[in-house]
């Protein structure tokens, strides 16, 4: 055995980013992920129509292409969909046809974990309901993942991580010390927290039906999964009466700011946790007459804008490599703030060997984000790096539903069942 | 303490997993992981929040505490009346639902000793110290395996146990810097943001959990275990708060991820971002052409030359001023609930920023049962956030956050080396 999750097989029916960044997670652990897609319809975040020209009209959209190209097969060759594609399988299935549908419950029957993320309802217009999916397979399991739950008031509300990450609160405590927090960039958190409790869950669910014989559902409310992470803000409410302070950068605990280098845009973020740490930062940069004025936490609190201000001074004068490799020499926590060329650059990564570079034939050979994390006993799975759209629908249709090859060449005949997107 | 059930006796109450009562948090019967165990040696926000996952749903989760110290969540506060007390500091409250307290002194041989023995009925150990100071302890993973060849070490540290940063010193900044999309973050020409809060340490925290139950997974069907390496840099690297899609592009095309530009969606006339409302803010995602001319016909309502003007439009050029000045102060003259409530009825993504305490009074949530009240024996009665998720025995607060060694003697009672080993295992 070489995977946690040998043997265990997942049907995937998530879209954009915290859905199938759970089953990635699934697939890490040596599950078989099968995506079932429409050829009708957008799986991928980019359109089969996305053209060159349209690309290079883009500054973002079109970067998210190899060399800005979405080429004959844009839905193989985005970014937004080739960061979490590591190890899954995809099959051309119509749900919204009859042929689609009695594939996906065939499919379904014969599969222990089944993940979606769609608005809440569309399972059941698909005639996919978790009751349905329970009675035909009790020992399946059925992971919702419905941003405000499935039962409630606001359940059907419209919206994307941002919209959640502000209804618990952590939006109003996004943004530029003492401002407002309408000066916060992009801050998709809810959508990074989701895979893993995902995934977790799954987990507890199969360690479960080991007891029980028996899979169920799994209701992820992703907001109310991220809504752990404000859990001491809730008890301070109640223990003070108040809401968290927008702090930006700063934290009542550690004299801290991203600070400017010498070079245009680098930044490197730096804490004081100590007295210790204001020492050795102090000598770091050459012993100047500020060093007296952050001796103690008092100080430092107190004087906090103004010590920031002197700091900021010193690494002005400085390479952001130059900063980071006195500071951290001296025990003091800091970082650059890697843009994500440097990143692909950055000698740690290379040595643990993380970015991984794979090829495939709709786009070549890059290097792709690694696992999350690695052990030591197991193996944690990087294999294909992209099913092409439709790549496995013989292995589908063929080796794991049965279908004769009359039967699945009159799905191609038809159209029903193609290695290309029209959406 | 409930006492574990590992019997595999079907719960006497359990309902029909089509039938699940979403509404209600269960309150008995065996949990999902009731029967694991797992020892908790970190002092920091990721360990304890991969560890309260497990306590949460059920495993029987030993917190290791520095003798009269405790964890460093102990100190981090917020404090009722901003009081330092380690009883009391809500950041260890939220953290440690559920779990047991000992006191162990892991430079004492005795102490040693007996973490040994509670490693040898244990699932699973997580960790956060330095990289090396277990093995300086002489409680590395050499040493936990030789007693307990099934144990999962699960090793969370800022850039993992190896490589050139391996000793790098990091707070959550650092690791945002180093890891998540900062660079990315805030407004053009000014610096990078972080996210608020811990939210960095909750994420590191919650794969690790996520890491640590795998192994456990994997023990479980190859009766081997294994350790784990949670390097924080890398799991935000990894992150689906678009920091590897931004990596993707990078590698694809060379574009580093702009500041300050929200994303720029194809074509239509879309924008999203946050709104001041009359008396807080909104956020709105316009993503399609349908979103757009649902909100130019609510903004717009009665006012026939703005509609013919913006209705239908797929680009704007040099009225994108004339529109936005007027988005604004409609949205400015309008309360943020009622600019919620007025969008969800007319399907435009639009949500309100709630705080804390609109949060904690928010009907929907309440209605969910998404806080739930414990008796703590210092702290009182409190209203903790509740289940992440549902599920057939899920999440339950059986007890709240332990004292400082308050089950050190139970423990301590439950592993002598002359008595037999508790059933509970």
């Amino acid at each position: 055995m070489r995977y946690p999750l040998e043997g265990i097989r997942v049907v995937d029916l998530t879209v954009v980013w915290s859905g199938p960044g759970a089953t990635a997670f699934l697939g890490d652990l040596g599950a078989e992920v099968i995506r079932i897609e429409g050829n009708n319809r957008v799986s991928r975040q980019t359109s089969a129509k996305a053209t060159k020209e349209a690309a290079a009209a883009t500054a973002y959209h079109g970067a998210t292409f190899p060399d800005r190209d979405p080429g004959a097969r844009p839905y193989d060759r985005s970014a937004l969909f080739n960061w979490h594609s590591r190890n899954k399988l995809a099959a051309c299935m119509n749900l919204d046809t009859p042929e689609g549908h009695e594939a996906a419950v065939a499919l379904l029957a014969m599969s222990d974990v089944f993940v979606e993320n769609n608005s809440n309802g569309v399972l059941e217009k698909l005639g996919l309901s978790h009751e349905y999916l329970l009675e035909l397979n009790p020992r399946l399991i059925v992971a919702r993942m419905p941003p405000l739950g499935m039962t409630g008031p606001m359940s059907s509300y419209l919206g994307y991580g941002p919209n959640f990450n502000s209804l618990v609160g952590i939006a109003a405590m996004d943004g530029y010390e003492g401002e407002t927090p309408d000066t916060a960039g992009e801050n998709y958190h809810m959508d990074e927290a989701a895979p893993a409790g995902l995934a977790f869950a799954v987990l507890a669910a199969l360690l479960d039906r080991e007891r029980t014989g028996k899979g169920g559902l799994i209701e992820f409310a992703q907001a109310e999964n991220v809504m752990q992470e404000v859990g001491e803000f809730f008890l301070d409410l109640q223990f003070n009466q108040r809401n968290p302070p927008l702090l930006g950068n700063s934290d009542p605990h550690l004299l801290q700011e991203a600070f400017p280098a010498a070079e245009d845009d680098r930044w490197v973020a730096i804490s004081v946790r100590s007295d210790r740490d204001w020492a050795a930062l102090t000598e770091a940069a050459g012993s100047p007459a500020w060093s007296a004025l952050g001796a103690s936490a008092a100080a430092r609190r107190a004087q906090s804008g103004p010590l920031r201000t002197h700091i900021a001074d010193w690494t002005r004068t400085l390479p952001a490599a130059e900063i980071v490799r006195r500071l951290q020499a001296a025990g003091v926590p800091a970082g650059e703030v890697m843009t994500e060329t440097r990143l692909l650059d950055d000698e740690h990564l290379a040595a643990r060997d993380w970015f991984k570079e794979r090829s495939h034939p709709s786009v070549g050979t890059y290097r792709y984000p690694g696992n999350p994390w690695r052990a030591d006993g197991f193996e944690v799975a990087f294999g294909r790096v992209l099913p092409g759209f439709g790549e496995d629908n013989e292995y589908v249709y063929k080796t794991l539903l049965g279908y004769s090859d009359a039967r699945y060449d009159d799905l191609v005949e038809r159209g029903l069942v193609t290695t290309v997107q029209f959406a | 303490m409930t006492v574990q059930d590992n019997t595999g006796q079907a719960n006497p109450g359990q309902v029909d997993p089509g039938q699940v009562n979403l509404g209600q948090v269960d309150t008995g019967g065996p949990q999902v992981l009731s029967g694991i165990r797992v020892l908790d040696l970190s002092r920091w926000v990721s360990g304890e929040f991969a560890t309260k996952l497990f306590a949460d749903f059920g495993a029987d989760v030993i917190k290791v505490e520095k003798p009269g110290e405790g964890s460093y969540t102990r100190h981090w506060g917020p404090f009722p009346g901003d009081k330092p007390d380690p009883e009391v500091s809500a950041l260890y409250l939220h953290l440690n639902t559920n779990k047991r307290s000992i006191a162990l002194d892991l430079r004492g041989e005795a102490d040693r000793d007996l973490l040994l023995r509670l490693a040898e009925t244990a699932d699973a150990v997580v960790e956060s110290f330095r990289p090396g100071q277990l093995e300086r302890l002489g409680l590395g993973p050499a040493e936990l395996r030789a007693r307990n060849p099934r144990l999962v070490v699960t090793r969370i540290s800022p850039f993992g146990q190896d490589g050139p940063y391996r000793d790098y010193e990091a707070t959550g900044i650092v690791l945002q810097a180093m890891g998540g999309p900062m660079h990315a973050t805030g407004e053009a020409g000014r610096s990078p943001q972080r996210k608020p809060g811990l939210l960095e340490h909750y994420t590191i925290g919650r794969t690790a959990g996520e890491a640590t139950l795998a192994g456990v997974f994997f023990a479980r069907r190859a009766g081997t275990g294994a350790v784990i390496d949670i390097s924080g840099q890398e799991v935000l690297l990894a992150g689906a708060d678009r920091r590897a899609s931004y990596l993707l592009s990078a590698a694809y095309s060379g574009m580093n991820a702009p500041r300050g530009v929200r994303s720029a969606h194809r074509g239509a006339a879309t924008f999203t971002g946050p709104f001041r409302a009359s008396d807080g803010y909104v956020m709105v995602y316009i993503t399609n052409q349908e979103f757009w001319n649902r909100l130019i016909r609510l903004i717009g309502e009665g006012n026939q030359a703005f509609l013919d003007k913006f209705l239908n439009r797929i680009h704007l050029g040099d009225d994108w001023d004339e529109f936005i000045t007027y988005l604004r102060a409609w949205f400015a003259a309008r309360p943020k609930i009622e600019l919620m409530t007025r969008c969800e009825a007319a399907r435009i993504p639009l949500t309100a920023y709630l705080g804390m305490d609109e949060l904690a009074a928010n009907e929907h949530f309440r209605g969910r049962d998404c806080f739930v009240a414990a008796d703590h024996p210092v702290a009182g009665r409190l209203e903790y956030i509740g289940p992440p998720w549902r599920m057939r025995g899920g999440y339950r607060l059986r007890h709240p956050a332990p004292l400082l060694d308050q089950h050190g003697a139970q423990i301590r009672a439950e592993f002598e080396p002359a008595t037999t080993r508790s059933s509970s295992s």
